[in-house]
């Protein structure tokens, strides 16, 4: 549930004080709320989503989610061509560009039902749609559109972000890869770490300074890079606490040279793009971070249920009631507001604020609540075969990347202080 | 060529189900609902033969609330063409002859070359209304089909029969056909499809326009078996206890029959 | 009160739940005549009247045919209640012989109330009771839910003949096609525990599984030991199955197993601990040792 305008906006919100003299509330925080259209329901084509996403999580991903996190493997044909097959690759890019044509909350509603199963899964999606083909859509000239977006949006191709570099993570603008226009091509040299999806990805979006001479976050520009080019290559993989199904690996470039016709957005723009584009990650890490949490929540509460200790299912234990309960609160608030910037990014109204809150409230949630599971599960939920473990480092992820909490308090604090 | 499928909306099975105030039906509040899982071999089968034959036309039929609409359109979304949704909110208190004639009533003058429902409803399952409808319409039914082929002029399907053991079985368009499980794999309603879906017809008919008949059973009363009581804890001699076990599991179950 | 049972003819040969609606009607003091497109050769034992239809000249199905013979026999007997076994032949027929009658049909009876019968409903989760509102009533009855009586006797023979072209073509049967091992569609499954002490005895579980027409699981360890294939694993890292019967050797009852299989129809667990976690949720417990009562009760079985 969570809101859903019919129609657009009415403006500010104005509360009728004593005397019938509208009072308007201002600031960053205008709570655009028409309360007299509200509805918390999803349509009937977002519950088919969640419905038939759901289905095809339980039927073919959960099976092998824990093998996979224990060997590590990235299932392709799994986790990312099935989802191009079931139209989930290009949610919410046009049909031109081979998209289908839905909102952000049937996207947020997608990841989340993968999330709830398998967070890897969830990531491989929202990192290939938010990350990668979003800016393209955003930024990208029509060539661009066709060359580029298109096979990503139907599935064809996967997608990947290349920004973060072993001394430019939360500070984006210390980005060090640079890009030397040479002719009409760009010449690429660099490291970026932790990027998921790579090596399996056939596009990545990548991030690198243009302008030495210009400050920090000026001077960068994105560029649209294809596996297989000559000077692109990857480094290590990652051995990480979770996600483990989701492969994260080093971008190499080495004289890479690119045609110039792949310069995304203006020259310098870069730094601007990289903001905009991980203000929709981070309604997609929002909604995984809820996934997995769902997930969590739904074992625990399955788990109390049957366990009985002291002759009694310890479902039936205050202490045990008390738990649930609050994991249950928090997750149905955080999805208020997933959905909340879910609705906002479709509405074509301004959601920064909204994504970091999603995006901060929700990956807290995630780690409270699978920590929490662990604890209810005891003994059982910290062998690996009850899920509850691997949740739980699944949901550490969540506070950190795409912005850690860190950097999602700095915006919603420096707007509300501005 | 023209196809028409049948759907229920039923609860999902999992559900905790609760009587409803007048004893005679379940509650319906609190439920999740889906489609009837066997009509959804029988909409993909009917969507299958429509993708067989060019120009083919495939319309949805339910019987039902408003709700029943959003299970039509998972049914528009895996391929009907459109839906015909029979408004009745107490279609619950109808028997199968009833319903049947519902249906027949709406496809008498609709030249329907193929008819598919599901061989029973997860909630009552009678598994009367597919074969009560071909009756009505004068056409020859086959149940419980898990093959179903079509050469242009001729369905040649196989019924499942107990033990496995399947039966072949032919006959001529026009026909009905009831649908088991293991007849397909229901494809899943593709996002883009779950868009399109949304600009296909999907209009109700009253049900009073289409219902003739006065039912013929009434339900007395719906309640909860009464709940197994703690384990019987057998022992003794080995013979003995087999005897015994082999008494229980054909008094208790069906599996020995 | 008076009743038409009707009989199957299957693959050649009579169908052995006749005797199911036999006893249904016995529990009914009802007088009993039956009805079979089958042969001369194999009849059911019973005293009454028996209407027969040549199986040769009829087929096994034919939906047109039998039921222009059913009516036949309807029209001579004039029956209260017209009875078939709610199997694939049953379900098939019995509505048809409904419509043309405008009578209404009561599927999958379970038990009989006064003048009521009473159905499941909600995958057999609740029961419904349902009174028929018209003078004569179809019934199907579940198959193995009333006692079978085999009350012995020659039947009274009367021949029926009924024109009907067929509009259905009927070429034969095939049998089942067998696939990898899907222990969520088995009806029977019998599950293989660390009691089982060593791998040849899995071989005494298959056993068992067979002479219930069903399939053999495993738990978890043993199937770690690769006693067994992992397809065949029940419990959270395994499948989840919830089959009409399920029987559990030499199976304590840990929590993981328990969760994928506690929704069981009938759990029959075989232990030579009596208060084995598994006692929880089964319906039987027989405190025995696998290793023999295994075999007697297969061979026992086999013997019925």
């Amino acid at each position: 549930m969570f809101p859903c305008f019919p129609g657009s906006l009415a403006g500010p919100a104005r509360i009728v004080g004593p005397g019938l003299k509208p009072i308007v509330r201002a600031g960053p925080f205008l709570q655009e709320w028409n309360t007299k259209d509200m509805k918390f329901e999803l349509t009937e084509e977002q519950n088919l989503i969640r419905d038939m996403v759901r289905e095809f999580a339980e039927k073919e991903v959960a099976p092998s989610a824990a093998i996979r996190d224990e060997e590590e493997r990235f299932d392709r044909a799994l986790m990312f061509d099935r989802l191009g097959e079931l139209g989930l690759t290009g949610i919410v890019f046009p049909e031109e560009y081979g998209g289908a044509g839905a909102d952000y909350l049937s996207y947020a509603i997608a990841v989340e039902e993968l999330s709830r199963v398998c967070a890897s899964t969830g990531v491989t999606l929202s990192a290939h749609l938010s990350l990668c083909a979003n800016p393209i859509f955003l930024f990208g000239s029509e060539e661009q559109k066709q060359q580029f977006l298109a096979p990503l949006a139907r599935g064809e191709k996967m997608g990947a972000f290349g920004l973060t570099e072993p001394s430019a993570g939360s500070d984006a603008g210390g980005t060090k890869t640079t890009a030397v226009k040479d002719g009409d091509n760009w010449v690429l040299n660099g490291t970026k770490i932790f990027i998921t999806n790579a090596g399996d990805a056939e596009t990545y979006v990548v991030f690198a300074r243009t302008d030495k001479e210009a400050q920090k976050h000026h001077g960068i520009s994105a560029f649209i890079v294809e596996k297989g080019t000559p000077g692109f290559s990857f480094g290590k993989k990652e051995k990480k606490m979770g996600i483990r199904s989701s492969p994260t690996m080093e971008l190499v470039f080495e004289n890479c040279r690119i045609p110039g016709s792949q310069l995304l957005g203006e020259l310098g723009q870069g730094f601007k793009i990289a903001m905009k584009t991980l203000d929709g990650g981070r309604i997609g890490i929002a909604s995984q971070a809820l996934g997995i949490a769902q997930g969590a929540l739904e074992a625990a509460v399955n788990y109390a249920k049957e366990r009985k200790q002291f002759d009694t299912p310890i479902a039936k234990f205050q202490g045990v009631q008390f738990q649930l309960a609050d994991m249950a609160t928090q997750i149905e608030a955080s999805r208020l507001l997933v959905y909340n910037a879910a609705y906002k990014a479709s509405a074509g109204l301004s959601y920064s604020q909204a994504s970091a809150m999603a995006k901060l409230m929700a990956s807290e949630t995630a780690m409270r609540v699978t920590t929490q599971a662990v604890q209810i599960l005891g003994g059982y939920g910290y062998t690996r075969e009850f899920p509850v473990e691997r949740m739980m480092r699944d949901a550490k992820i969540t506070e950190i990347y795409e912005g850690t909490s860190e950097v999602q308090r700095l915006v919603i604090g420096s707007a509300l202080t501005r | 060529m023209k196809i028409l499928v049948c759907i229920k909306q039923v609860p999902d099975m999992e559900s905790k189900f609760r009587i409803a105030a007048d004893g005679r039906w379940y509650d319906q509040g609190d439920l999740v609902f889906r489609m009837n899982e066997y009509d959804e071999y029988a909409v993909e089968q009917a969507v299958r033969l429509k993708e067989q034959v060019g120009g083919a036309d495939l319309t949805v039929l339910s019987i039902g609330s408003e709700r029943v609409k959003e299970t039509m359109k998972k049914a528009l979304a895996m391929g009907c063409d459109r839906g015909v949704h029979v408004a009745d909110d107490t279609v619950a208190g109808k028997d199968p002859m009833t319903i049947a004639g519902i249906i027949a009533e709406y496809a008498k003058a609709q030249n329907f070359s193929c008819i598919f429902t599901g061989m029973q409803s997860q909630d009552r399952g009678s598994g009367q209304v597919g074969v009560l409808l071909a009756e009505m319409l004068g056409l020859p039914a086959v149940t419980t089909i898990v093959d179903f082929t079509y050469d242009g002029s001729l369905f040649s399907v196989k019924r499942e029969l107990e033990g496995g053991t399947r039966a072949k079985v032919a006959v001529q368009s026009p026909a009905v056909f009831t649908c088991q499980l293991g007849l397909n794999t229901p494809r899943y309603p593709t996002l883009p499809n779950i868009m399109k879906a949304k600009k296909k017809e999907l209009g109700s008919i009253p049900v009073d326009q289409l219902q003739k008949t006065a039912i013929l059973q009434e339900t007395e009363r719906l309640y909860f078996p009464e709940k197994k009581s703690g384990g019987l804890i057998l022992e003794g001699d080995a013979a003995d206890l087999a005897d015994r076990l082999i008494g229980i599991l054909k008094e208790k179950t069906a599996v020995l029959a | 009160m008076k009743v038409l049972l009707v009989a199957e003819y299957r693959e050649g040969k009579l169908l052995g739940n006749i005797n199911e609606l036999l006893g249904f009607a016995g529990t009914l003091a009802a007088e009993a005549a039956v009805f079979l497109v089958g042969k001369k050769e194999s009849l059911p034992k019973f005293t009454g009247k028996l209407y027969l239809a040549d199986v040769e000249k009829y087929r096994e199905y034919n939906p047109d045919g039998h039921k222009a013979l059913l009516l036949q026999a309807v029209e001579k007997e004039q029956p209260d209640l017209i009875v078939f076994s709610h199997s694939s032949y049953g379900w098939d027929l019995a509505p048809r012989l409904a419509f043309t009658l405008k009578t209404c049909q009561i599927s999958e009876v379970v038990a009989v109330e006064g003048e009521s019968f009473v159905v499941p409903a909600c995958n057999a989760k609740l029961r419904r009771q349902v009174k028929s509102l018209s003078p004569k009533t179809v019934l199907t009855l579940q198959v193995g839910a009333f006692q079978a009586s085999e009350t012995g006797g020659e039947p009274t023979v009367i021949d029926i003949d009924a024109e009907a072209a067929p509009r259905i073509s009927f070429s034969g049967y095939e049998a089942a096609a067998k696939g990898g091992v899907d222990l969520t569609k088995a009806s029977v499954i019998v599950s293989a525990g660390r009691g089982i002490g060593k791998p040849e005895n899995i071989a005494m579980i298959a056993g068992l599984a067979a002479a219930l027409k069903g399939e053999y699981g495993a738990s978890r360890p043993v199937v770690d030991a690769e006693w067994v294939e992992h397809n065949r694993q029940v419990g959270t890292t395994g499948q989840s199955v919830a089959p009409k019967l399920y029987v559990a050797c030499g199976i304590s009852g840990a929590i993981q197993h328990l969760a994928g299989m506690k929704k069981s129809e009938f759990i029959v667990a075989i232990n030579t601990d009596r208060d084995a976690p598994i006692g929880e949720v089964a319906d039987v417990l027989v405190v025995a040792d696998l290793k023999q009562f295994v075999p007697v009760l297969t061979e026992k079985l086999k013997a019925l």
